[in-house]
């Protein structure tokens, strides 16, 4: 089975930006699931780890940055981040398998080049 | 000719650009029905072809497609795209609007936006959407985030070889689809028709336009988009990253040798934006503002001003009285400079953008709605100190630059008090 | 928008034991071209809670829907799972069908298996298709999950209060009324109309201010449903959207108390007032502020143009005073803040009392010191041509290079390193000295601390997003018209107050305020009361701790919770939670996606 990376968009923004890559006709590689929240901030540190746990290879929060339309989320996500950085290192997870980054609804080149980036961290594993 | 459709609602709101789009949204949450005719073939005007927008630099489409989607959607909004509004006449307190549905050449209903049609296309076309700088196919869907996500077809460059009708899934193209004529019946018109800049054309001492690498700033926005047709800054000519860029501003403002006499209003912050994005994606590369009075009057743009300004952007207190090229095609400026040196100087750049001003979009004039207009054909106000949407003629409103330039933020913010009055006007009938 | 279902559902179908039907489209070969979605159908039919799975050419088609609708007449389908094309194009479409169907519409789950899935792995139908089977058997897991959701309602006060009774305020209320809304002007001063009310002649229209307030007055008057309180003194501001309360003082010594669904502040502004010394203000009587230097004018006799008996024979004006300020250049204001920002109308009102001055006086001597002429309206470039034409002399300077003023017993003199000559030092007499001050947002720290209203550095206040939402406050249920935003003129004033109206409007145009259903929910039997959540929220009052049963918990205001999840992530024992989006969801779904 290839290695499975997790995508992390939010409906304001990378989840659109998703769809153009695809509306676009641009390709990459079938081994990327993308799920959909309002705001990854939702999610705790232990999700990101339970999912490696799972057998997820790499995973890629794609935030809305600064056009996230709720207040002060993207600095707590950020935050939280760090504290899962600190998580992996613990458990030896090398840290290039988890990635944030802002994704707007038209960035399609942006989109591919995390996804590429990704690719060459899981398979490094 | 199709069979007449007939539509009556509260309002009628003629252009989907923001403003047209906001207006809508006020009334048809309000309760009110909603009828939007947009004679391109999607929703969302000039913004929708943005790249970023000032002050705040988010991603115009980002905030243009969450509003486009909430009027597609919504129950009390109909939406008529690529329709022209031929005519509109009162009658006692109703207006009666006739529009033509242009045919895109494909069954609207059926179709599935699979752009399969496009993909086997085989004749390109420049595409206007990307100002010319990239092509498109002769069907094919206008944009990315284009709503409707339906492809247009252009006989005229069709060579009938029935690729696309063999590849359509759904049996829907159409080539032999006539105009459709619909008419609207509603109790308040909203003109909503917004803008064109001036012409490249418009001034000898600029090229006329026939610089390559002298371009509008429409065709900087979409160099400049997440989406544009390079993906990256290239300039015209030779597909050479700029070294070196200016803007020329008041290019179509403030001159009345080309029959605009006023501040267009947005030209210095979208000159200063792409200044800034600019050198965001072209680090090394020199850019220069040549500017009479910088207006960054709205909130947040002095700061956005002192911003650019520290990031290392030259703003030069200079006229340009001429613009000519050397045989690579580099602009060349000939410039008289109000501070410091004032001997005419030359200056050679890689690329130029030309801060054109803003046009009316549309003679209202034509539908003798009883609304006036100011000697530059944008919409005059009964009185702009009591009401700022309320025309002469009753039931008749106006949102955005419709009435005269204006930024997105003061257009959306217009476009509210615009669907107030006509909900007010309604009420009271 | 789009998300809102307004109808609750008749049935209440999480009581029921969960039966998914999953369909997945063809898309006409756009998606079964690359994906096996025969295969898809058949893997799926074989996943627990999967009570049927079939393959269809165009699910969005009237035979797709009816596909879907039959299945829950017949079998008892009560969740769907649809995958095909982006949600953006037709989740809306199925949770209709279910909707008609009697089932929740928020019970369907739509997979995205055409523009993330075959449109973008083209040449690998076996990794799209492995793909599409994980993706389904995902939304599976989630549907499995997910709780009918209905409209959350708040009932409301149908009326809107104005603080403010300026211009603003009173476009904003004649708008609301105009609609048929209540409207209640609450303003301290003891007459309508606002600084207006102090200002003679104005741009656009050269009105004089009282005369424009007088026409809106008027019309508020002639309103029935506008009740105005002046003389108002506000000592408390409370409550939430649908529910504020407004409690003050009238000039009697009685009180009141207005209840409104929504609240529109109207607050206006407050001319910048030069600090002592300023460009000699306060300590030479001949400098002025511009707004003196207007009602100055107004009280001139004819043909001669006076000043405490003296005749006025040359003036200079200098912009941007209390405006555009520079760190290390400029003082900084009792704040300790500098206004960085421009004050908008302050160039073109000169330049009309300008035009005005050489109008009436033609012999009066005008020098403009300026740094950026910011005549940005359609009429304004006029003033400015008109000016340049009637001879008004402009002498332009750089930020780090501020004019100098000083008096002798010979008069008044301004320095300036003017740039339009080159960076001379030019010297100019002038009789009067006009300061053109700016604007800055009037004092309403009670009400801004009571509501805890944010405002931006340049201390107006400040809108959610200057373009999506740019009358709106933070505060649901409040909105922002005019100065108190952000300077602008009348004409500008008068399209935000209308706006703002306008939104006032929408959200009280039923009696009951239907709220997004995507909000935190309290799971009342795993919260612990540990009180970590509501610091982790950016809302205020959306999220609290309270007593409940003698337990302490989380409590969530709906009407104030913007679904963001902030809380969700620090939960210890997942008792919060945003509901359509929970936690358990997602863990299932990268379960499912994980599993080999």
């Amino acid at each position: 089975m290839p290695k499975k990376i997790l995508i992390i968009t939010t409906n304001h923004s990378s989840y659109p930006g998703a769809d153009a890559v695809g509306q676009a006709r641009m390709g990459y590689s079938a081994n990327t699931y993308v799920i959909r929240v309002p705001d990854p901030v939702m999610f705790p540190e232990d999700f990101y780890l339970n999912a490696y746990d799972k057998g997820i290879a790499g995973i890629i929060i794609m935030s809305s940055g600064s056009d996230c339309p709720y207040e002060g989320a993207y600095e707590r996500l950020s935050k939280r981040v760090a504290r899962v950085y600190e998580k992996m290192r613990a458990r030896g997870i090398a840290a290039n398998r988890l990635k944030l980054t802002t994704i707007c609804t038209v960035c399609r080149a942006a989109f591919l080049k995390e996804i590429s980036e990704m690719e060459k961290a899981v398979a490094a594993i | 000719m199709r069979e007449l459709e007939k539509i009556e609602v509260d309002t009628l709101v003629v252009g989907s650009g923001i403003a047209g789009l906001q207006a809508a949204l006020d009334l048809a949450d309000q309760g009110y029905s909603v009828a939007i005719v947009e004679k391109a073939p999607s929703i969302g005007g000039k913004m929708i072809s943005l790249s970023k927008v000032f002050p705040t630099l988010d991603c115009a489409s980002c905030i243009t497609t969450p509003r486009m989607a909430s009027v597609s959607h919504h129950p009390r909004i109909k939406t008529l795209t690529y329709s022209t509004v031929d005519a509109i006449k009162r009658e006692g307190k109703t207006f009666t609007a006739s529009v033509t549905r242009k045919p895109r050449y494909i069954d609207e209903k059926e179709c599935i936006s699979c752009k399969r049609c496009e993909e086997v296309c085989p004749v390109y076309l420049p595409d206007e959407y990307e100002q010319g700088l990239g092509a498109k196919k002769t069907i094919s869907i206008p944009f990315t985030n284009a709503i409707p996500q339906l492809p247009v077809m252009h006989p005229e460059h069709c060579i009938r070889c029935g690729a696309c009708a063999r590849a359509c899934p759904k049996d829907c193209i159409e080539f032999l689809q006539e105009p459709a004529p619909v008419e609207i019946k509603a109790k308040a018109v909203i003109l909503a028709t917004g803008y064109e800049t001036t012409p490249m054309t418009a001034k000898k001492q600029y090229g006329l336009g026939k610089l390559p690498n002298v371009i509008s700033p429409m065709a900087a926005e979409r160099l400049l988009a997440p989406h544009g047709p390079y993906g990256r800054v290239l300039r015209p000519s030779d597909g050479m990253v700029p070294g070196s860029i200016a803007y020329v501003q008041c290019a179509g403002s403030r001159d009345k040798s080309i029959g605009v006499p006023y501040c267009s209003r947005v030209c210095c912050m979208y000159a200063i934006k792409q200044a800034i994005l600019l050198s965001g994606s072209l680090p090394i590369a020199d850019i220069t503002i040549y500017y009479m009075d910088i207006r960054a009057f709205g909130k947040g743009y002095e700061q956005f001003y002192n911003n650019a300004r520290a990031m290392g952007i030259n703003f030069v207190k200079a006229k340009v009285a001429r613009i000519t090229e050397d045989e690579k095609h580099n602009p060349i400026l000939r410039i008289e400079r109000q501070e410091g040196d004032s001997a005419p100087a030359e200056v050679k750049h890689e690329l130029v953008v030309l801060s054109q001003g803003l046009l009316p979009g549309c003679d209202v004039s034509k539908f003798n709605l009883g609304a006036g207009l100011n000697d530059f054909g944008f919409v005059q106000l009964s009185d702009e100190t009591v009401s700022s949407a309320v025309t002469a003629g009753a039931g008749v409103f106006a949102a955005g630059v419709v009435k005269g330039p204006r930024d997105i933020p003061d257009s959306v913010v217009d476009a509210g008090s615009a669907a107030m009055e006509a909900a007010s006007y309604i009420r009271k009938l | 928008m789009d998300e809102k279902i307004t109808e609750a559902s008749s049935k209440d179908n999480y009581r029921q034991e969960p039966k998914v039907g999953v369909y997945v489209c063809h898309c006409g070969g756009n998606i079964s071209d690359i994906i096996d979605v025969k295969a898809v159908a058949a893997a799926l039919a074989k996943y627990p809670g999967v009570a049927v799975a079939r393959e269809y050419a165009f699910m969005c088609s009237s035979n797709g829907q009816d596909l879907i609708a039959e299945d829950i007449k017949n079998l008892g389908i009560n969740r769907t799972v649809v995958a095909a094309c982006s949600p953006s194009l037709h989740e809306l479409t199925f949770r209709n069908v279910l909707q008609r169907a009697g089932v929740n519409p928020y019970l369907h789950e739509h997979i995205n298996i055409r523009e993330q899935a075959s449109w973008v792995h083209k040449a690998d139908h076996a990794g799209a298709t492995a793909k599409a089977i994980k993706l389904a058997q995902a939304g599976v897991e989630k549907v499995l999950r997910k709780d009918p959701l209905n409209a959350i309602r708040v009932a409301a006060e149908p009326r809107v209060a104005v603080i403010g009774g300026g211009v603003a305020g009173m476009r904003a209320a004649l708008s609301a009324a105009g609609k048929g809304l209540e409207a209640v002007i609450i303003e301290k001063a003891p007459r309508l109309g606002g600084k207006l009310l102090e200002l003679g002649k104005m741009y656009p229209s050269g009105e004089e201010g009282p005369a424009i307030a007088g026409k809106l007055e008027a019309l508020v008057r002639a309103d029935k449903k506008i009740t105005v309180h002046t003389g108002a003194d506000i000592d408390f501001v409370g409550g939430f959207v649908g529910n504020f309360k407004i409690n003050f003082k009238n000039a009697d010594g009685t009180s009141s108390q207005v209840k409104a669904g929504a609240i529109i502040m109207a607050t206006g502004y407050q001319h910048y007032k030069p600090a002592q010394g300023e460009f000699g203000y306060g300590e030479d009587a001949n400098v002025v502020t511009l707004p003196e230097f207007i009602s100055l004018m107004k009280n001139s006799p004819a043909g001669r143009l006076e000043y405490s008996g003296k005749e006025i024979k040359s003036l200079a004006l200098i912009h941007c005073v209390g405006s555009r300020q520079v760190e290390g250049i400029h003082k900084p204001q009792a704040d300790g803040k500098i206004n960085d920002y421009c004050s908008r109308v302050c160039c073109s009102s000169a330049l009309y009392a300008a035009n005005q001055v050489k109008d009436k006086y033609p012999g009066v001597r005008i020098y403009d010191v300026y740094r950026d002429i910011r005549t940005y309206g359609m009429q304004h470039e006029e003033y400015y041509d008109k000016a340049s034409k009637d001879g008004v002399l402009f002498l332009r300077h750089n930020e780090a290079d501020q004019p100098v003023v000083t008096s002798d017993r010979t008069g008044h003199t301004v320095k300036v390193k003017d740039v339009l000559t080159w960076g001379e030092e030019l010297e100019v007499k002038a009789d009067l000295i006009v300061l053109v001050t700016g604007m800055m947002p009037a004092d309403i720290s009670l009400i801004r601390s009571q509501m805890k209203m944010p405002v931006g550095a340049d201390r107006f206040l400040q809108e959610v997003h200057l373009k999506l939402r740019p009358v709106e406050m933070a505060n649901s249920g409040v909105f922002i018209a005019g100065t108190a935003q952000y300077p602008m003129d009348v004409p500008e004033a008068m399209a935000a107050a209308g706006t703002a109206a306008a939104k006032a409007a929408i959200l009280l145009a039923e009696p009951d305020i239907p709220l997004e259903p995507f909000v935190a929910v309290v799971d009342e039997h795993k919260c612990t009361g540990c009180g970590l959540c509501p610091a982790e929220c950016s809302y205020d009052g959306a999220l609290m701790m309270s007593e409940k049963n003698g337990k302490k918990i989380a409590v969530v205001n709906p009407a104030l919770c913007k679904g963001c999840g902030a809380c969700v992530a620090v939960c210890p024992t997942r008792a919060i939670n945003v509901a359509g989006w929970t936690l358990d969801q997602f863990d299932a779904m990268v379960e499912a996606i994980a599993k080999e």
